[in-house]
């Protein structure tokens, strides 16, 4: 009995000996803000890049949207439980670029200078580069996803109300709308008044949302939203579009406001580039175009629009093991192959000029014109504001203009109050930021 | 009389040791954590604190907007205590009477009292969505409901909303109040007094004061705080921020816009508020209540 029990544990570690040690794969941990179609896109690339090697282990876990991973990440933070890797919306980049000096983000070219083995900064298009750099222009976030608003037109009922060509313009968009709205449709819808007739109005336009250059040159103290008359114009005109059935407001939600465009029951909707992913299939025959512009404003010309969506953030505290493989798995994330899938499948921008390249080597924007729009748009050229805002407090600033929105265009404040109320609320939160900085 | 005592007291605290610990650690660690937020200025990561006295009070305060929460909440909370209470005393007062299935209809009226007020909420989204909610429709073919739009058709849909979610806790304490009269009181009314519904009013409803007067208190609390959710899952404070309440303002201003300072300020007051009411309810109402 002895001997049998003896034999059977040199057996069993003999077994042990003879297998070559595995070392558990590294796990990075990814907190991001996609839900739906889009989450499923994240967990394809995190299959790929598992199974692609096994020096690490990408997790991604969706906590929701961009202003739940916002919360959900600090208060990890604060607890010292924060993931590797976590993706942060435009809204909060101001937000992020000021945690560099407490530590709390690890800027990705540091990143890169000390882990990086194929970075090529010039190959990030220079737009969404700058977006989540801070003002020297070093690289804080890894640009991933980004968007920027476009115009989806319905093409079945442009062609029922006998309009030829779509509207480049808000000059134009006044042309045709009477007609769209006779065919018993509506002419056109919005989903999100802070993000697509706000701020991206302001780049659209190539005037200046808040004081200190954006934000890029100092602390914001004040918005430049009743000060603006173009910015007043245009809403006074939106107003009047409402009145006259041209546009229809159904409230703050985005999806509410897409609903009849999915429907088939409005001409166009200004939605984001990433919407395409969720719209493909579902609506018949629809374009993607630039958003509009009032030619008026600009002499004719168009200027780009900022960038959106989101970029990703390397969080401090963890090993130089985990550093090494997350910059690994960043190069993996904007090889050409990558970008391109994520850019097919999701609509959102493909970040590097390797992949536009790949693109077009391939001829994907003839099968695919529709995907050309939001790179299109992002890198026009001519503006002489900054690509972006830094501006802290925004998720809240948002807030306060999504309520006077609603009150200018209930008719209970006049247009021009509306933005002076804006004002004044912003002043407030972003002076409740600088005390914190 | 026989006098129970523990020998040492390490048993005492050893029994009650778990308790303490509890009530320490989610309750009074929170409460000290919201003074000393509600008193300092910090960034979103706790970073560049510094104490800053009654400033994050005085930022809260001077907000329109926080005024306006303040008004709503206040007539959210009257409407939801009413409109709860009494159809859920009406619902206990039927369902007493009810001689065959009684117990069915006891269990389906209870049923809602299990549910989370988000899930109330998404549910209550279903029947007032533009696209596919019948009461949506309903309204709307009535007097063009629209919620979207209309500071007074948002108040209906959240009142909806937070009310259904209440009634059935309302229904099963009336329903136990009802029951705890003794049924010698009501046979001899019956004697007295032919009405109902003079009956009710004169001899069953005073002696269900002290159940009401549990039930109000309980109601205010249940609309000031419970409703976050329902409020987070419905209007998400449509049209322009009139449906937002007090806690919900401060949800938002704390984990949206990240501004603990502020949302550690509006707890406070918010404490202080419920304090002076359950005081007020205490003192002044009480006393006019016979138990018995």
């Amino acid at each position: 009995m002895k001997k049998t029990f003896q034999a059977l544990i040199a057996l069993v570690t003999l077994v042990f000996l003879s297998f070559p040690s595995f070392a558990a794969p590294i796990e990075l941990h990814y907190w991001h803000g996609h839900t739906g179609k889009l989450e499923s896109i994240i967990n394809e690339i995190a299959n790929r890049w598992n199974a692609k090697q096994d020096e690490s282990k990408l997790i991604p876990t969706s906590k929701g949207s961009y202003e739940d991973i916002l919360a959900a990440f600090i208060a990890a933070y604060r607890a010292g439980e924060h993931p590797h890797m976590v993706q942060v919306y435009d809204a909060g980049a101001a937000i992020m670029v000021a945690q560099v000096k407490n530590g709390v983000v690890y800027p990705f070219e540091d990143m890169a200078a000390e882990h990086g083995v194929n970075f090529n900064k010039d190959d990030y298009i220079p737009g969404i580069r700058n977006f989540y750099a801070d003002s020297d222009g070093k690289m804080i976030g890894i640009p991933f996803n980004s968007s920027t608003c476009l115009m989806y037109a319905n093409m079945d009922i442009l062609e029922a109300a006998g309009v030829t060509e779509i509207p480049k313009t808000y000059e134009e968009f006044e042309g045709i709308a009477q007609q769209i709205k006779d065919a018993g449709y509506i002419p056109m819808l919005q989903s999100h008044s802070p993000w697509i007739w706000t701020e991206n109005f302001f780049s659209r336009h190539n005037l200046l949302m808040t004081d200190g250059n954006n934000g890029y040159d100092a602390v914001p103290t004040t918005t430049l939203f009743a000060d603006t008359p173009e910015f007043i114009t245009h809403w006074e005109k939106v107003k009047e579009w409402k009145d006259k059935g041209w546009y229809d407001y159904k409230g703050r939600a985005w999806g509410d406001n897409q609903a009849p465009f999915i429907a088939g029951e409005a001409a166009f909707w200004l939605g984001s580039a990433a919407s395409f992913s969720g719209m493909k299939g579902v609506v018949p025959n629809f374009s993607v175009n630039h958003i509009p512009y009032w030619s008026s404003m600009t002499g004719g010309k168009a200027y780009p629009t900022f960038i959106g969506g989101a970029a990703n953030w390397i969080l401090s505290g963890k090993s130089d093991e985990e550093y090494s493989a997350l910059m690994k798995l960043a190069e993996y994330m904007t090889t050409p192959e990558i970008q391109l899938f994520y850019h097919n499948m999701s609509g959102y921008a493909a970040v590097t000029y390797s992949a536009t390249e790949l693109a077009n080597a391939i001829g994907f924007y003839n099968a695919s014109p529709y995907h050309q729009a939001v790179g299109e748009q992002l890198s026009l050229t001519g503006s002489t504001i900054p690509g972006g805002y830094r501006a802290g407090n925004w998720p809240q600033i948002r807030e306060v203009i999504y309520e006077n929105v609603h009150k200018m265009l209930s008719g209970e404040i006049s247009v021009e109050q509306g933005w002076k109320n804006t004002d004044a609320g912003a002043a407030k939160l972003l002076a409740q930021f600088a005390k914190t900085l | 009389m026989k006098k129970v005592q523990f020998s040492s007291y390490f048993t005492q605290y050893f029994f009650v040791a778990p308790q303490l610990a509890i009530i320490l650690i989610f309750l009074y660690l929170p409460i000290v954590q919201t003074f000393t937020d509600a008193f300092t200025t910090q960034d979103a990561f706790g970073f560049g604190r510094y104490f800053s006295g009654f400033d994050n009070f005085i930022f809260s305060m001077s907000d329109a907007t926080y005024l306006r929460a303040f008004k709503f909440t206040i007539i959210f909370i009257c409407v939801i205590t009413f409109f709860s209470c009494s159809i859920g005393l009406l619902l206990a007062v039927q369902a007493n009477n009810v001689i065959h299935g009684k117990s069915y209809y006891k269990t389906l009226l209870i049923w809602p009292y299990a549910i989370a007020p988000a899930v109330v909420g998404v549910t209550a989204n279903y029947f007032f969505s533009e696209r596919l909610g019948i009461l949506y429709s309903f309204f709307h073919n009535i007097w063009g409901f629209n919620w979207y739009d209309n500071i007074y058709d948002a108040y209906i849909y959240v009142f909806i909303a937070a009310t259904w979610k209440q009634i059935s806790a309302n229904f099963i304490f009336f329903l136990a109040g009802l029951q705890t009269i003794q049924k010698s009181i009501i046979e001899a009314s019956m004697i007295d007094c032919k009405s109902n519904f003079r009956r009710f009013w004169t001899i069953t409803f005073p002696l269900l004061m002290p159940t009401t007067f549990f039930l109000i208190i309980i109601n205010i609390t249940y609309a000031f705080f419970d409703t976050l959710g329902i409020i987070d899952t419905t209007t998400i404070g449509a049209p322009s921020g009139e449906t937002k309440t007090l806690v919900f303002k401060a949800y938002i201003d704390g984990f949206r816009g990240l501004d603990i300072g502020s949302a550690g300020a509006q707890s406070i007051i918010m404490m202080l508020i419920v304090l002076v009411i359950t005081v007020f309810q205490f003192r002044f109402i009480e006393g006019r209540i016979h138990y018995n």
